[in-house]
């Protein structure tokens, strides 16, 4: 069978419209209650549509009820009922009849609705409902609308009294352009970036330079590259000690390697050489270079008298500059891969380098407590 | 409340009896606060305010839940010997081969019988067709 019956209208004004319908709760409860009643009368099982309906009907009877004993309340002059309105309402609202019905004149608590009503309630066992239900419907706090003088405003017009509840906001029905301060921000941040870029960069550089200018020995000689060279490139040789002749005592100078008077602390030490250390090929490259190109090809056939060390550093150090130093060929004659170091190097311009810099503090933020 | 009586009544009567049936309905007022008719006191607050009945007393309300209760009651089962008839004639023509399924269910059709004679006339559409010519034969078709 379907699930059609009296009640299409409001089954419809739910399933079709999605949207729940005004008395829902009512009638779900009003269904359960009649359920129940009807399961105490005998039976055990009960079609949708003819529950929907009857408990439709039910609850259309106790509305007319109440609505028949208002208006014998309103009759009598009163407006709030007692139990003789709803006694009358009863007699009215009767299907089959009662004892007494026809004589008018007797008291109304002798009709025999009274006597069936009290039979009853003294035969039909008592059924609680099984829920606890709150008072419905819920009532919510209204919001309302201040008027003028709450809000201390005068009213637009003349003809607008100041008692009248206030205009709505003129960004409820204009539109106006949203307030955007996003671009000083931007700005700002970007400023902030930048700073900071610089902030960091400024100590790398200071360093570069350090190195440059202290050299392998120690000792404070010229920035320039060139007129250090060759010096340095003796110096470099000589400090292998594997191929060092051991150095009688006395006999010749030992260069004492003061190390620069840079900030930081001991353990720093073999970091800060290897880092020199990454520096010579590039300076060696230099010079090989340029004095290329100022003796044509004589230094490139020139063999010099001391093999010159092939020297590997493996290193489990982190990364200082990017090149992987955990193994750097270190051979004046190659000229190629260290040439492409070093214009690698040379090509980086300041914000390159900035930039690099930056990157790698981030990677490994702990490299940046040794600059 | 209490009107002259133009017919005469039995003199002993009149006095008590009076008294009996206001006492009578005082003592069923005050045993209904005991009572906890089916329906649930809120609900039935609900649909009375939607009527226009005002009334704070709690024994009222009581007693209009049971007067729907009391109908209800009636209503079913009237319904229910309409469905425990149509099972007996059942059984009776297909005999005790066949066990008719003994539940009881409310069925629209016994509901609508039950009511007419409440005044209530529920009319149930068995089914519905796709257009009012479908299946059209005014012969066979009930109206």
């Amino acid at each position: 069978m379907n699930n059609v019956g009296a009640n299409t209208h409001r089954n419809n004004n739910r399933t079709q419209a999605g949207r729940p319908a005004v008395d829902d709760f009512g009638f779900a409860v009003s269904r359960i209650a009649v359920g129940r009643i009807c399961e105490t009368v005998g039976f055990e099982s009960f079609r949708d549509s003819a529950l929907n309906s009857f408990a439709d009907i039910a609850f259309r009877y106790l509305r007319d009820l109440g609505k028949a004993a208002g208006f014998y309340a309103n009759l009598a002059g009163r407006t709030e009922c007692n139990v003789f309105d709803i006694l009358r309402a009863l007699e009215d609202l009767n299907f089959q009849g009662f004892s007494g019905a026809s004589v008018v004149s007797n008291c109304i608590t002798s009709s025999g609705m009274v006597r069936e009503i009290m039979e009853y309630v003294e035969t039909a066992e008592e059924i609680p409902f099984a829920y606890q239900l709150p008072r419905f419907p819920v009532s919510r706090e209204r919001r309302m609308v201040p008027c003028f003088d709450h809000m201390g405003e005068t009213p637009p017009a003349n003809h607008i009294p100041s008692w009248l509840p206030t205009l709505p906001d003129p960004h409820t029905y204009r539109q106006s352009p949203p307030w955007n301060d996003r671009k000083s921000d931007l700005r700002a941040v970007k400023l902030e970036q930048v700073r900071q870029r610089r902030k960091t960069e400024r100590p790398l550089l200071n360093l570069q330079q350090r190195l440059s200018t202290y050299g392998p020995v120690g000792r404070p000689t010229n920035s320039d590259y060139v007129p250090a060279e060759n010096a340095q490139g003796t110096q470099v040789v000589e400090r292998n000690p594997f191929l060092v002749s051991p150095l009688v005592a006395g006999d010749t100078d030992i260069s004492v390697v003061n190390p620069p008077d840079l900030p930081w602390g001991g353990p720093m030490n073999d970091n800060r050489v290897s880092v020199f250390e990454a520096f010579t090929p590039a300076i060696e490259a230099v010079r090989d270079r340029l004095s290329d190109e100022a003796n044509g090809d004589g230094m490139c056939k020139v063999l010099p008298e001391k093999r010159p060390a092939v020297q590997f550093k493996f290193k489990l150090s982190k990364k200082v500059l990017g090149h992987s130093l955990d193994l750097v060929l270190r051979d004046g004659n190659l000229g190629k891969p260290v040439s492409v170091i070093v214009h690698e190097e040379e090509r980086n311009d300041k914000m390159g380098r900035a930039e690099y810099i930056l990157r790698q503090s981030t990677e490994n933020p702990q490299e940046l407590t040794q600059f | 409340m209490n009107y002259q009586h133009p017919q005469p009544q039995p003199p002993q009567q009149s006095g008590e009896g009076k008294h009996d049936d206001d006492a009578s309905v005082t003592e069923f007022l005050a045993s209904l606060l005991e009572y906890t008719p089916t329906i649930p006191d809120e609900l039935v607050e609900h649909y009375l305010g939607k009527s226009g009945f005002q009334c704070p007393d709690v024994r009222l309300i009581r007693l209009v839940a049971v007067a729907t209760q009391k109908f209800v009651a009636e209503v079913a089962s009237d319904a229910l010997q309409h469905c425990k008839a149509r099972q007996a004639s059942i059984v009776k023509d297909k005999g005790n081969k066949q066990q008719k399924d003994k539940r009881l269910i409310l069925t629209m059709d016994d509901l609508s019988k039950a009511l007419h004679e409440y005044g209530v006339n529920v009319k149930h559409q068995e089914y519905y067709a796709d257009s009012p010519s479908t299946g059209l034969d005014p012969t066979t078709r009930e109206e």
